[in-house]
């Protein structure tokens, strides 16, 4: 019961970074990788508001700010001019690997390479019948859900999130409406990146962070994105979820030395059997394309 | 002296990945982050064989070409049915696992090379001797980059004629209309295997070069750090023409040397270097996607 507490609330930022992902894919077809760059930097961020004596709000306030513009930025500055060229998805994901590598190197010039920590006292613990939940995990658990369920609700009920899901599934059609598909795109970036520095923060706040972790959160991300099917909304995080589960496991059965090695078995035969994943509604043939 | 042969001993190194790592992505149009991989394992395959049973660099080298052209099915198999991103998602999972395996297979119990502790894992291998090509022993900095340089230009002359033959053609059919090629009797699975087979024992080479020069492995040369740098020099340098490859390792060896006269403090100029790395690859993909030399743009 431990292990599978633990393995929903570590899926919980999973799923969360990879809708992130997903909220840059599905609009614009990116493999926004450039998000890694934003998820190093925010915890630095916040740490360094905390240290100059501000408050908790403050410091994520400003962090989410500049996640979002980062986000924002990426695109304007990275893949909206490569797009009017009609730049290929290979072009694209070179370039947002790039952003991520001067992001992430520029965090780690102005803060150092050293693993921080947002915490100083020892972490507080709740015990339910035979589980134990730290305070960390507790937040990680409630911004995690939050922002699942509120974002969730953002994208089918607002009139932004119906424009984006009419971007999602027919670009061309979108533009023949009359609708200014750029600045839509941004809107995804910003969201993108916003959520990628929530991410960020919590998993923060539970484990350390330092500069060089950004790109392995985001692969899993992009893991579950494939796992769960990467056509859907829900898809991410429900593949976030099975991933923190079989990670938990992976752990507490084998070690935690097998850990990427059991999710990135996972991930091959997900894109050999079931390239669709679990809840992609494409077929087979589409989904190679 | 010595730090110029150190210098050319690694464009060597580089030149032979950038060669290979060209005919895959440039040449083939499948963007593999699992190159570091086979490059790892070329460098253990060398280390072990000549520390624990003394071979010569040639039958140890050919054993690691063998088991890294081997293990590269896992790459070019995944090819027949993957394309684009997701082609780069199964080769960052091959990449993964035998990363994991150089890492995990380790016991701090048996000694190094046995079957229990094959990479001694994190800890890595130390004290890997110079090689010896029939019996004679190369031990000199220069002896060795002059060896160095030989089996440098040795691969690029195979690459050349490769490119050249109508097996190379035939790559460049596959790349830009896989499709037309079949319709025209082409057998583009073969091929794909066989490009991805030729180019991992290439750089399986490199590897046994790097482990034989530096002396010392541990599992991060098979990191996804290492493959990404390889496919930025690859990029940087040029994509799916000849000269593409010797402007990328040129590229990467001269890059840290220009930032010598920036005078950086020690601790940010690497983290300087990769950053100056990271800018290349956005403003090249922006205004030159085909990269500085290079012919093909990336699909």
């Amino acid at each position: 019961m431990q292990v599978l507490i633990n393995g929903v609330i570590s899926g919980m930022s999973i799923a969360l970074l990879a809708l992130a992902f997903q909220i840059v894919y599905l609009p614009t077809r990116v493999f926004f990788i450039g998000m890694a760059g934003i998820y190093s930097l925010c915890p630095f961020v916040v740490w360094s508001f905390l240290n100059a004596g501000m408050g908790w709000p403050v410091a994520i306030g400003v962090a989410l700010l500049l996640a979002t513009l980062v986000g924002f930025l990426c695109e304007v500055l990275v893949h909206r001019p490569m797009e009017s060229k009609k730049a290929s998805s290979g072009a694209h994901l070179i370039a947002s690997l790039g952003a991520s590598i001067v992001l992430v190197q520029i965090t780690a010039m102005i803060w150092g390479n050293e693993t921080k920590s947002l915490r100083t006292n020892l972490d507080s613990l709740t015990h339910i019948g035979s589980v134990t939940i730290t305070g960390a995990q507790w937040v990680t658990l409630g911004i995690g859900t939050g922002l699942i369920l509120s974002f969730w609700l953002a994208l089918m009920k607002s009139s932004l999130g119906l424009k984006l899901r009419a971007l999602a599934d027919n670009p061309i059609q979108f533009s023949l409406f009359g609708y200014y598909v750029p600045s839509y795109r941004a809107a995804s970036f910003a969201a993108g990146g916003f959520l990628a520095g929530a991410a960020a923060i919590g998993t923060a706040y539970d484990v350390g962070f330092d500069p060089h972790n950004g790109l392995h959160a985001v692969l899993l991300a992009v893991v579950a994105v494939i796992i769960g099917g990467r056509t859907t909304f829900v898809g991410p995080v429900l593949g976030g979820l099975l991933l923190g589960l079989v990670r938990a496991e992976v752990v507490w059965h084998l070690s935690a030395r097998w850990q990427e090695a059991f999710t990135f078995v996972l991930l091959a035969a997900v894109l050999l059997l079931l390239p669709q994943g679990l809840i992609g509604s494409k077929t087979r043939r589409e989904a190679m394309e | 002296m010595n730090y110029l042969l150190h210098l050319v001993i690694y464009f060597d190194i580089y030149l032979i990945i950038a060669l290979s790592l060209n005919l895959i992505v440039g040449y083939t149009g499948m963007l593999s982050l699992a190159h570091a991989a086979f490059y790892a394992i070329g460098a253990y395959a060398y280390a072990l064989l000549s520390i624990n049973l003394g071979w010569g660099f040639v039958p140890s080298v050919a054993v690691g070409a063998a088991i890294a052209a081997i293990l590269s099915l896992t790459v070019s198999l995944p090819a027949w049915r993957l394309k684009g991103d997701f082609f780069v998602l199964a080769t960052l999972a091959v990449q993964a696992l035998i990363y994991s395996v150089i890492y995990n297979w380790s016991d701090s119990e048996a000694p190094i090379g046995s079957l229990s502790n094959l990479t001694n894992g994190p800890f890595g291998i130390t004290a890997i001797s110079r090689p010896s090509i029939f019996g004679m022993k190369i031990s000199g900095q220069l002896s060795y980059c002059i060896f160095a340089s030989i089996v440098a230009a040795c691969v690029a002359f195979l690459s050349w004629r490769l490119q050249n033959s109508p097996w190379g053609q035939l790559l460049k059919a596959v790349r830009d209309d896989e499709l037309a090629a079949q319709g025209l009797g082409k057998n583009t699975r073969m091929i794909k295997v066989q490009v991805v087979a030729i180019a991992s024992a290439c750089v399986a080479v490199a590897g046994a070069l790097y482990a034989a020069h530096v002396r010392y492995l541990d599992p991060s040369i098979a990191n996804l750090d290492e493959s990404i740098l390889m496919i930025s020099m690859v990029i940087v340098g040029g994509l799916g023409n000849f000269r593409g490859p010797f402007v990328g390792a040129a590229v990467i060896v001269l890059l840290p040397e220009a930032l010598r006269f920036v005078a950086l403090p020690d601790a940010i100029a690497a983290n300087f270097r990769l950053l100056v790395y990271g800018l290349m690859l956005i403003l090249l993909m922006q205004f030159r996607p085909q990269g500085i030399a290079g012919e093909y743009k990336m699909e």
